[in-house]
């Protein structure tokens, strides 16, 4: 076991007596093993960040109609069960089917500032609708007719009779489109409108088909709210919607796998950055190499002394990079989400081990060339 | 059996002999200096004897091995347990100190053990320069850990390549001292050097010639001390 004393004393001055030499090298994979360290940090804390971000704004409550009809005072007795600090936003739809130019369209009636809460995520050119005679017409609808922002169109209401033949009466409205949606939802095919306007265009009121809201609450009291609300209203009957929770996780999915593959390059960039410091150090060391083997040195003790260097280089980095990597992981946090990041005990001696690996295996070609070095030819004075 | 034999050695470099068909005997024992001017082919001998290198054609038995046949692996093995190598250039790891330098052809060559590290480096007078970097050393100094580095696992053989080449006398005095006391415990010595002082103090002086073995001078009145001329 002397033996292993003295490899290890070999290999601690090689790093501790070459400071300067070895600092590069040092820095290189720490900084490797912080961005790493930091992006998994992140790539973990994500999912809960961005669920706060979501559920903060979101929709993730509606109200349809139990059986019959529910009108908008249904609605809002429903909703006042929730708190109003809770309930971020409230946006009732009715749809109709109405035509522009003889083609027929959906018309949904709603409360613009409810939408604007209920569904921050809804992308407008121009301006929301704001008063009566103004509308929004979806990105489809707006392709299809080739209708622009500030154009006037007229809407179209036919109603259906009893037997189901189309009625004489037309009622017919004529609008400003304000702007139009871009939601990569089926809202691009739908036109809006105030509910009084739709009222007035369909000569019928106060229907509501469904109710979206935004509601800031922990999942138990969601639930209890949507149990509340469906037992205590004859006409609501609320539940909780899966929606914006999918959309929620293709954002998630795709930001995961973003800093996925961020996380890949840096490891490969380090990875090409430790073998060339190794490289250096090697030809740098190509005399000493030499005289190692002169005086009896194996290829494999002058494997076994480099890979030991590297490893103990890819230890002091690891755990330099854990310590940065948290505090980088947190920067980020508190600027992207105001939030500060969950320390993970587990990360550090994955980072460690991690960067352990990887200057090791980054070691391997560059310690190859080091056994190649020829004693005779290192030592032929110079 | 003679401890080293070469025989009938040529190192071919394309057109150049190195070594042109030199054969030779040393006995055990024996302090054997070869002289010779520059490119005559010395450093080319002792690369070869020293298991550093394979001569093109001819053999060489050390110790009864023929180590022209041997592969790299063997060769480490041979050079490690019978030889001891000292060079012009004071070669040590430059950031071990002088007493692991010596430590450094224990762990290669068995087991690390500071006491006797330590007392090699008393032999050579160097006790308190031991925990000091080579860099910290002059260079008679460094040519002494050397010398301490190479008789540490007790070799058959000490090689030594222009050992005094950048000495001053003083230090080349110790230098050749250290031979003397190892040669009178029974070390055998090949010495390569230029400076005719050192190597009248041998037993026997080989002079090359453009890789041949030129002539070879015995010295009768044997007393393994230096005598400076001037
Ligand atoms: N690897 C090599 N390739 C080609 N030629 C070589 C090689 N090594 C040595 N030589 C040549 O072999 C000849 C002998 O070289 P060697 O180093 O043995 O000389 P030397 O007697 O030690 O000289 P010096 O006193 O200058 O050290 C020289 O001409 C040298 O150029
Ligand atoms: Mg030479």
């Amino acid at each position: 076991m002397k033996k292993r004393r003295m490899f290890i004393r070999m290999i601690t001055a090689s790093l501790m007596r070459r400071r300067s030499r070895m600092v590069v090298a040092l820095l290189s994979v720490a900084i490797g093993a912080t961005i790493l360290s930091g992006l998994v940090s992140i790539y973990y804390d994500v999912p809960r960040q961005m669920g706060a971000e979501f559920r903060n704004y979101g929709a993730n409550m509606i109200f349809t109609a139990s059986d019959g009809e529910m009108s908008l005072s249904d609605v809002e007795a429903a909703a006042s069960k929730i708190s109003d600090e809770q309930l971020v936003g409230l946006a009732p739809f009715r749809y109709e089917n109405v035509r522009i130019n003889d083609i027929p369209v959906v018309a949904s009636g709603t409360v613009p500032e409810g939408v604007k809460a209920t569904s921050p995520y809804w992308k407008v050119e121009g301006n929301w609708f704001t008063k009566s005679g103004e509308l929004m017409v979806g990105a489809n609808v707006a392709e299809s007719f080739r209708i622009k922002a500030g154009d006037m169109i007229e809407v179209t209401y036919t109603p259906t009779e009893e037997d189901g033949t189309e009625a004489e009466l037309d009622n017919s409205v004529f609008f400003t489109v304000t702007g139009i949606i871009e939601t990569g939802g089926p809202e691009e095919d739908y036109i809006y409108m105030t509910l009084e306007d739709l009222a007035t265009l369909t000569e019928t009121d106060g229907r509501i088909d469904v109710a979206e809201l935004s509601v800031s609450a922990t999942s138990d009291e969601l639930a209890d709210y949507v149990s509340g609300i469906s037992a205590g209203s004859a006409a609501v009957s609320a539940s909780l919607v899966k929606r914006v929770t999918a959309s929620e996780a293709t954002v998630l999915t795709k930001l995961q796998a973003l800093v996925l593959l961020v996380t890949i390059v840096v490891l490969a960039l380090t990875m090409i950055c430790v073998a060339t410091t190794m490289t250096a150090v090697v030809a740098e060391r190509r005399k000493e190499i030499g005289l190692r083997k002169a005086i009896g040195a194996s290829d494999k003790s002058i494997i076994e002394e480099f890979m030991g260097e590297g490893m103990l280089l890819g230890l002091f980095g690891g755990i330099l990079g854990s310590v940065l990597g948290y505090l980088f992981a947190q920067q980020v946090s508190l600027n992207v989400f105001s939030s500060s990041i969950v320390f993970r005990p587990l990360l550090v001696p994955i980072t460690v081990i991690a960067s352990i690996a990887v200057t090791g295996i980054s070691s391997l070609m560059p310690i190859r060339s080091a056994t190649e070095v020829d004693p005779a030819l290192v030592l032929k004075g110079e | 059996m003679s401890l080293l034999e070469l025989k009938n050695v040529s190192k071919i470099y394309g057109e150049l002999h190195a070594l042109d068909d030199v054969s030779l005997k040393v006995e055990k024992g024996e302090w054997v200096s070869i002289m010779g001017p520059s490119g005559s082919g010395k450093s080319t001998m002792m690369n070869i004897i020293g298991c550093m290198d394979k001569p093109s054609l001819g053999e060489v038995l050390l110790d009864g091995v023929d180590i022209s046949k041997e592969n790299k692996k063997n060769l480490t093995t041979i050079r490690r347990d019978k030889i001891g190598l000292i060079f012009q250039q004071f070669h040590l790891v430059p950031y071990l100190t002088a007493v692991e330098n010596v430590m450094l052809a224990q762990y290669y060559h068995s087991m690390p053990d500071e006491k006797e590290a330590l007392e090699a480096l008393e032999r050579v007078g160097l006790a308190d320069r031991a925990k000091h970097l080579p860099s910290q050393l002059s260079g008679g100094e460094q040519q002494r850990v050397c010398v301490a580095r190479a008789l540490i696992n007790y070799p058959e053989i000490i090689l030594a390549d222009e050992p005094t080449g950048n000495l001053d006398e003083a230090n080349e005095e110790i230098v050749v001292d250290l031979f003397h006391k190892l040669h009178s415990e029974g070390t055998t010595l090949i010495v390569v050097t230029h400076d005719p002082e050192v190597a009248e103090v041998a037993q026997r002086t080989l002079v090359l010639r453009s890789g041949k073995l030129h002539k070879e001078k015995i010295n009768e009145n044997f007393t393994g001390k230096i005598h400076f001329n001037d």
